[in-house]
């Protein structure tokens, strides 16, 4: 019940600080709360007037979609991270883990859906331990919409949802705001218009396997090749009621071609001025005293 | 980022991982220390450099240090690479809506379940979004141009010496041409059996 | 507008700083002290919004004491400067902040080493040979760093001294016409005449 409520209180990122209560310092500032911490608000703000605006995040413009088959889901997303206006991570994954049976793709502030996603995990894995049962793919997706709507919007994760439980198959899209959608395909991000455009011409009900994972690679190659806030590779997720498949990197349509020539600097190149060498080897030097002759009569 | 300049980078070699910052502090154009390095030993293996706003850096500093003794009375052993840069993680991304205008990259040398040591690398932005490369990292006012670099000189299986050089002609070139980062910069080469930390001769202007 | 520089050398600190207490475009007063005496061998001179100077000046002049009573020993420069600093960052997420700027100097006796910190007021520091707040640092910095000698005589480094305080009269437009220059050394602090 402890781990629970703690979990609860939306600090499941607190792990490392968390002190048992049979620990108790009598040092106030070593416990800290859990949650957001809004302390340098009134700083950041007096820094903006002052003329340092805020740095940019990571925001993934992401191409991510989600597409219903005859014995489940396939989703699918580009593995293009960016920072403005340049490619910060060229391969990072964007379909995070909810529960065995269930996936979530990500797009909008990196970081927001990277915590939002394992906040949600985790409580899912108590809820499941809780309950007992298999946990359900309407179970992430409220928890989901009432954390996105409780944040009002600040939190800018945008998402696709899927995943097989008990009653079926189920494809979500969750928005910033809260508000959700069920649809038997879907696509999110700043390629969504490509990867619908991919979607509204290709799909029919009642696809075969091969067929929707064809459907979802074309989609994502449309995100990958028109929009510029998507790129690099395809990832695929394809969940049935028997399995999950995690397909990382199912297609590499933009390897980078192989360098003719190395730019291997001759050592001795860079001039330095000082040097330090720090030993991480301990070394110990054994002088035997009194070995031989003097050595200590025992008998 | 701008207000006090600064530029962090991390490269990855053959069971070697490198760290190099530029050693300018600066008060927007004025230049008020050659001697302020942006890199931190945390533990023996692993090592943190922050570019942003110098005073963050400083608090975030004390921050980690305090979190890391921390972990290490508590669990009793030291803190692995992988597990520190989820501390920093969460840390910055306790502070998603007031950030620290720091962002951070890590450089370590992880311990396999064989006992062998694996390079590690890992930057975060400011709100704490990890990004594992397997090649290398950047932050700070140079990173467009130290990512360019570093995309062209960067080769993988490096050996300690040549990772030197490659890290330093990316960095110093870099540089060059970013009129907040530069006077000087610093290079640590950890190795399995040690850390060899240089300060290069480069432009002072 | 205010200027104040500092600059250590073989075994000392110097830190000198204007005395003009200045309202809008007005001289209040011309003899203002503007570095507090912060333990036996430490020094800082202050600058920035009035009023937050001086209270923030006394607060930490009064936690430095507070420290020296209880433990019977003072900081050293660098426990000084780093509690100084934390005490200006954390000031600065409050809603009234301190905008002040400093410059400590002090004489670490267990190490018998000078040392000098730079400090701001959103908490930035670092320890520097020389350094200057205020316009007079658009002047000062480039001159120390041509004339600045980390072994100079204490008397080479007034010469020093002198040639930035200088510059800054005959460059600056509204130049300070006084300044007051303080030393730390291992036999303490001494104020100096130019």
């Amino acid at each position: 019940m402890e781990i629970l409520s703690y979990l609860n209180a939306c600090g499941g990122h607190r792990l490392l600080t968390r002190i048992p209560p049979s620990f108790d310092m009598s040092v106030p500032s070593v416990h800290l709360a859990s949650g957001f911490d809004f302390s340098n608000q009134i700083r950041n703000n007096f820094l903006a007037e002052r003329g340092i605006p805020l740095p940019k995040a990571t925001s993934t413009g992401t191409t991510i979609v989600g597409c219903l088959f005859k014995d489940g889901i396939v989703l699918g997303a580009d593995t293009r991270a960016t920072e403005g206006d340049i490619v910060a991570d060229k391969n990072c994954e964007k379909i995070h883990y909810i529960t065995e049976n269930i996936r979530c793709c990500g797009a909008g502030t990196a970081a927001d859906t990277e915590f939002t996603t394992a906040m949600i995990s985790s409580n899912m894995e108590l809820h499941a331990l809780w309950t007992g049962r298999k946990p359900r793919v309407v179970t992430a997706m409220t928890m989901l919409k009432q954390t996105l709507f409780k944040y009002q919007g600040q939190i800018g994760a945008a998402l696709v949802l899927g995943g097989v439980d008990s009653a079926g198959p189920h494809l979500f899209t969750i928005h910033p705001h809260g508000s959700t959608d069920k649809l038997p395909f879907v696509t999110m991000g700043s390629g969504s218009l490509a990867a619908m455009a991919v979607f509204e011409s290709g799909w029919k009900p009642n696809m075969d396997r091969a067929e929707a994972l064809q459907l979802v690679k074309d989609a994502i190659f449309a995100g990958i090749f028109n929009d510029l806030g998507s790129g690099s590779n395809v990832d695929a997720c394809i969940i049935t009621a028997t399995s999950t498949e995690m397909l990382r990197n199912v297609e590499m349509p933009n390897q980078r071609a192989e360098k003719e020539n190395k730019y291997e600097f001759k050592r001795g190149t860079t001039a330095w001025k000082k040097e330090e060498v720090r030993s991480l080897i301990t070394s110990e030097q054994v002088t035997l005293i009194g070995v031989g002759d003097e050595s200590m009569d025992t008998s | 980022m701008e207000y006090n300049g600064g530029s962090v980078v991390a490269m990855v070699g053959k069971d070697c991982v490198a760290i190099a910052c530029d050693l300018r502090l600066g008060n927007q154009a004025l230049g008020v220390s050659s001697n302020f390095p942006k890199i931190f030993p945390i533990t023996d293996r692993i090592y943190l450099g922050m570019s942003g706003l110098a005073t963050d850096l400083e608090t975030l500093r004390e921050r980690f240090r305090f979190r890391v003794n921390m972990y290490t009375i508590k669990e009793e052993r030291e803190i692995e690479p992988q597990t520190f840069a989820h501390l920093v993680s969460s840390t910055l991304y306790e502070h998603r809506f007031g950030p620290y205008f720091i962002e951070p990259v890590i450089a370590g040398l992880s311990k396999t379940p064989s006992g062998d040591l694996k390079p590690f690398i890992a930057a975060a932005d400011l709100i704490g979004c990890l990004n594992f490369a397997k090649d290398f990292v950047v932050s700070g006012t140079a990173s467009a141009k130290i990512y360019g670099l570093a995309e062209a000189l960067w080769e993988p299986d490096l050996e300690p010496e040549d990772l030197f050089e490659t890290i330093s002609q990316t960095l110093m070139n870099a540089v060059d041409r970013d009129a907040f980062s530069g006077w000087g910069c610093l290079v640590h080469v950890l190795t399995k059996d040690k850390v060899i930390t240089r300060t290069l001769k480069s432009r002072m202007d | 507008m205010e200027v104040s520089f500092a600059l250590t050398g073989k075994d000392y600190v110097i830190v000198a700083a204007d005395t003009t207490a200045a309202r809008s475009i007005v001289k209040m007063k011309t003899d203002q002290d503007k570095i507090k005496i912060l333990s036996p061998h430490l020094l800082m001179a202050y600058s920035g919004e009035p009023g937050d100077t001086l209270q923030f000046a006394e607060y930490v002049e009064r936690n430095i004491r507070l420290y020296q009573i209880r433990n019977l020993y003072a900081l050293s420069p660098s426990a000084a400067a780093s509690w100084i600093r934390r005490s200006l960052a954390e000031s600065l997420r409050s809603r009234n902040s301190y905008a002040v700027n400093l410059l400590v100097g002090g004489f670490d006796t267990t190490t018998q080493e000078p040392h000098l910190y730079w400090i701001d007021y959103l908490g930035t520091m670092t320890e520097i040979p020389f350094g200057a707040h205020g316009y007079g640092s658009y002047f000062a910095l480039s001159l120390l760093d041509r004339y600045h000698d980390p072994d100079a005589s204490l008397e080479e480094g007034l010469a020093t001294l002198k040639r930035c305080i200088d510059e800054v009269s005959k460059r600056l437009v509204v130049s300070p016409d006084r300044y007051k220059v303080k030393v730390v050394d291992k036999d303490g602090v001494r104020e100096v005449e130019l």
